[in-house]
């Protein structure tokens, strides 16, 4: 017996996000879907990541919130292109909001956008919005039962962050336990620990992106 | 996956149950490994005593014949 497979109703977004893929195709940016739950530090990693490669690399910032601009005030001070997207409530971005913005952005000048999703770790990893990749961030405070418990964005993501492990003393975080189970979900996915307090992991996490954009731009 | 929120109805996938026979504990957990490692499964539950085995999954990304092949390999009965 098999399983008949009903029409995608996502096919409209997934429509506009290939249109966003062909777009940072031609002018040859790796595109990063970052995704999380509120709190699991993303905008300080991303803080931590522009502090590193913004003078090897021309990035600019897609910051997703349901309100206010407090992420994209925080990237605006490290004197690269952010743009804030508000949803309003919505729960995600997806592709037709992320098209939207992109004019904004001297796109012809830039290696690498990095979108940072809303904080949320179940409907982001569902839509979409033309990345190459997905990075999904985990923090230790959140527990080493999520990714079982969450398992479509460690599916779906190209690398994983575990966050925060400078306060690992302190939780009964199991770091094995949480590593066995996202390599159980995606055998081969990247895994990087990194604190973004006391900067261990950044250069690894940074690397791993370098290396990203120079495949994307060597096709 | 996010029905709750009206999202999205897509990702809630399939769900499907087998009634496995000769499950032991290590080979449960070898089974339970190798099904979630294949595209588009999500969240497998396996009784051991029983062999009731819950898969729920995107019949978009990995077919039944997939799912049922991992018991073959481990030389399992399942029968639906």
């Amino acid at each position: 017996m098999e399983v008949s497979v009903m029409e995608d109703i996502l096919g409209g977004n997934d429509k506009i996000a290939a249109e966003n893929a062909q777009i940072f195709k031609n002018n040859n940016i790796f595109a990063l879907n970052i995704i999380g739950s509120p709190g699991a530090g993303k905008t300080t990693l991303l803080e931590k990541t522009i502090g590193k490669l913004k003078k090897s690399l021309n990035m600019a910032i897609i910051e997703g919130d349901l309100f206010t601009s407090k992420d994209a005030d925080r990237i605006a001070s490290h004197e690269i292109p952010v743009i804030q997207i508000n949803t309003s409530g919505g729960c995600h971005l997806d592709a037709a909001m992320v098209q939207k913005v992109l004019p904004q952005l001297n796109l012809a000048e830039l290696d690498l956008v990095i979108i940072e999703n809303v904080g949320n770790l179940v409907c982001p990893a569902e839509f979409n919005i033309g990345e190459d990749s997905k990075a999904a961030v985990l923090s230790i405070t959140e527990g080493d039962d999520k990714p079982l418990k969450y398992p479509l964005i460690f599916k779906e993501a190209a690398v994983s962050i575990l966050n925060k492990v400078d306060i690992l003393p302190f939780t009964n975080f199991d770091m094995a336990s949480a590593k066995n189970d996202i390599t159980c979900l995606h055998p081969g996915i990247e895994i990087i620990e990194t604190s973004c307090q006391q900067e261990s992991g950044i250069d690894e996490w940074c690397k791993w992106l370098e290396n990203a954009v120079k495949s994307k731009q060597n096709g | 996956m996010c029905s709750t929120c009206g999202c999205s109805t897509h990702g809630q996938g399939t769900q499907i149950q087998f009634f496995v026979t000769g499950y032991d504990a290590d080979n449960a957990k070898a089974v339970e490994k190798q099904l979630l490692g294949l595209p588009g499964v999500l969240h497998v539950h396996i009784h051991t005593h029983d062999g009731e085995t819950t898969i729920n999954y995107n019949p978009s990304k990995t077919r039944l014949s997939e799912l049922t092949a991992v018991f073959e390999q481990k030389g399992l009965q399942a029968a639906i």
